[in-house]
């Protein structure tokens, strides 16, 4: 009988809108409008004028503070469910806006679900939700997630305190934190004078305080260098060996490949695949990926390649050089395809930079799923 | 680093919740407030220099008012009782900035964790979220009562104040005031977290408590209607009874009813202060407010 560390049952989360339409049924596939990171969801505080009008009072009024009402409905997660093991590293991997940090939110207890519910380590998130914070470590914002006019020693301190770590534990466990992490040498410097490598390193070692069964890192490696973010990918492998249970979120699918033992992709509030890395990669196996850098690319284009037999996906994104666009096409047959690409995009004036055909990454399978790329 | 441990054995995981705990974090709120504090110099300034800009201006009003030798100092005495105008008016001023530097302090103390990116953080933790509130509150204190004391030093010393009460007395009417406008101070806070924007608010409440509260004038000069007003308002009992015990050598006995309905402003606005912060958290976590900037 497996033990789940981390369940989630369909979770769904709404947030008022002032400006969204009527809300879309998405169990019909219709487009629903998804924010990931929302940024204005309450009503607009603000005066508003009752002009006079055959309805209305006659005489002109301010109301100072009457909030607009919500015309709609932003769904973020469109329901949720997930269920991980104990010492497994799950990754949810989507692209900006999917639903992956409004997820976390809901398990750590920041985010009422709108429906819905999860359980971590056995406590309910919604009943239980202090049970819940004292199982778990979170590095949510990164480096905005610590003080920076404090120093890493005093950061690490002052959330001991919160976590309610005794003194004298709580020295030992910092010392030994520190350590780990590499700034022994620069634990009573002020913060604000780190790199940012430094400071995910702060946000780590203040997740890990509590030594917590579940780990939850919300998009640990972004913004950090190459090298930086090699340590951190190392660090989540350590945790793993050491016994916690980890559920990351990515845009990264290098990450995430590398990483998970079990891959969720999320898009548009929902998991649209869950299974390990290779077994989401088997699933398009057959297809060859055709990796065509084209300059004088034209919109129009998409259609005209869609249109070709044979030719399962397709995904444009542009390179940031010199005009040149990268086309990627999923076919089950490059071979016999290929010259009728070439051919159509002769046609249409277009100019070939690079070519390569590979199999299948992550990427790739996102591709499949949803029809657009990762990082789009 | 491999370990065979137990990590989900709370035996292997420190940190449990009790109430010696909870002071403990309460504790450790209060050392980050006051460390944060100490490492923004510019509150020098404020601590030295706004004690004597502020009540300047009434001041240099008044004598010009009072007219050539203070001839108008008998009316003013006709309605005020006194004819210290120095004195009377050092303790509204001092009153007065006392409630506007809680605004602006404890007020924003949630939404100042917030602009960092830290509130989520600390609320992630199993920790009482309202000692997040009451920690800032507590140093907070601890400087305001620095600036007091060196507020009623410079007066002594630049504008001639003399102070003819009972110290013990003085230190009693600050602490049944604490309650009401620390409590005014936790209410806002909880606003300003759900509003953002909450600059307004701050002036419009301070702009009432200078005109209702008689910080510079006796309310007797006022309209009934405002009159009425000021009697809804705790700054008003502050500053009367401040007046009272640092100036008129007023007993215990005499203070009484002011430090009555003062403790009862005090309970009713933390009162206040803690309903409103559970609304704020409750819809903060319907809405995700604590993560917006």
């Amino acid at each position: 009988m497996d033990t789940w560390t981390i369940e989630a049952d369909n979770l769904v989360k709404k947030f008022p809108h002032r400006t969204a339409p009527a809300e879309k049924n998405a169990n019909n596939g219709q487009a629903a409008n998804i924010a990931d990171e929302h940024s204005e969801q309450l009503p607009a505080m603000e005066p508003i004028m009752i002009e006079s009008s055959q309805d209305a009072p006659s005489s002109r009024r301010i109301w100072p503070f009457k909030p607009r009402k919500p015309q709609g409905w932003l769904t973020a997660v469109a329901g949720v469910s997930l269920q991980i093991r104990r010492g497994e590293i799950f990754g949810l991997l989507g692209p900006n806006g999917a639903g992956k940090s409004t997820t976390i939110r809901m398990l750590c207890t920041l985010l009422e679900p709108t429906s819905g519910t999860a359980r971590i380590n056995g406590f309910d998130i919604r009943k239980q939700a202090n049970q819940v914070r004292q199982s778990l470590g979170i590095v949510l914002g990164g480096e905005r997630s610590i003080y920076w006019k404090l120093t890493a020693r005093e950061n690490l301190a002052y959330f001991a305190s919160l976590y309610h770590i005794p003194p004298v534990q709580a020295r030992r466990r910092i010392d030994e934190l520190l350590d780990r992490m590499s700034l022994t040498a620069r634990a009573d410097d002020l913060v604000e004078k780190f790199s940012s490598g430094m400071k995910q390193r702060v946000a780590i070692a203040r997740a890990l305080l509590a030594n917590p069964p579940v780990i939850l890192l919300d998009e640990p490696t972004i913004g950090l260098d190459p090298q930086a973010a090699r340590q951190v990918r190392d660090l989540v492998k350590e945790l793993q060996s050491e016994g916690h249970t980890i559920l990351l979120t990515t845009h990264y699918m290098e990450e995430a490949d590398q990483l998970s033992n079990r891959i969720g992709i999320i898009d548009q509030g929902r998991i649209i695949a869950l299974d390990t890395p290779t077994a989401l990669k088997e699933r398009i196996r057959s297809e060859d990926i055709v990796h065509l850098e084209i300059s004088g690319w034209r919109p129009e284009l998409e259609k005209t390649l869609k249109r070709i037999p044979s030719v399962d996906g397709l995904a444009v994104r542009y390179t940031g050089r010199d005009s040149v666009w990268d086309v990627s096409l999923q076919t089950a047959n490059s071979r016999a395809v290929l010259p009728v690409i070439l051919d159509s995009l002769s046609h249409n004036g277009t100019h070939l930079v690079n070519m390569n055909i590979e199999k299948p990454s992550l990427e790739d399978v996102f591709i499949n799923l949803t029809g657009k790329a990762l990082r789009d | 680093m491999a370990t065979n441990i137990d990590i989900l054995s709370p035996a292997n995981r420190p940190g449990r919740p009790s109430f010696v705990s909870e002071l403990r974090a309460f504790g450790g709120v209060v050392r980050k407030e006051w460390i944060i504090f100490r490492r923004y110099p510019s509150w020098i300034i404020a601590m030295f220099v706004w004690p004597v800009i502020f009540p300047a201006v009434y001041i240099f009003t008044a004598r010009a008012l009072a007219g050539p030798n203070g001839a108008g100092m008998a009316i003013f005495n006709q309605t005020a009782g006194t004819t210290d105008y120095l004195g009377y008016i050092a303790i509204g001023t001092i009153v007065w900035m006392w409630q506007n530097v809680v605004l602006w302090n404890v007020g924003f103390a949630l939404r100042e964790e917030q602009l960092r990116g830290t509130l989520e953080t600390n609320w992630l933790s199993p920790t009482w979220r309202y000692s997040f509130l009451l920690g800032s509150s507590v140093t907070q204190l601890v400087t305001m009562c620095v600036f007091l004391t060196v507020s009623a030093l410079e007066f002594w010393l630049f504008f001639g104040v003399r102070y003819n009460g009972n110290l013990g007395l003085v230190l009693l009417v600050i602490l049944a005031a604490i309650p009401s406008i620390y409590g005014l101070g936790i209410a806002f806070a909880s606003l300003v977290v759900t509003a953002k924007e909450a600059h307004t608010f701050v002036f419009l409440i301070r702009g009432m408590i200078m005109i209702f509260c008689g910080i510079t004038y006796p309310l007797s000069v006022m309209p009934g209607w405002m009159q009425g007003v000021s009697r809804w308002l705790p700054q008003t009992y502050v500053i009367a009874a401040m007046r009272q015990a640092a100036l008129g050598g007023a007993s215990f006995t005499e203070l009484l009813p002011d430090l009555v309905i003062l403790l009862a402003f005090g309970v009713a606005w933390l009162v206040i202060g803690y309903l409103l912060f559970s609304v704020m958290e409750r819809r903060a976590r319907q809405t995700g407010a604590i993560g917006q900037y």
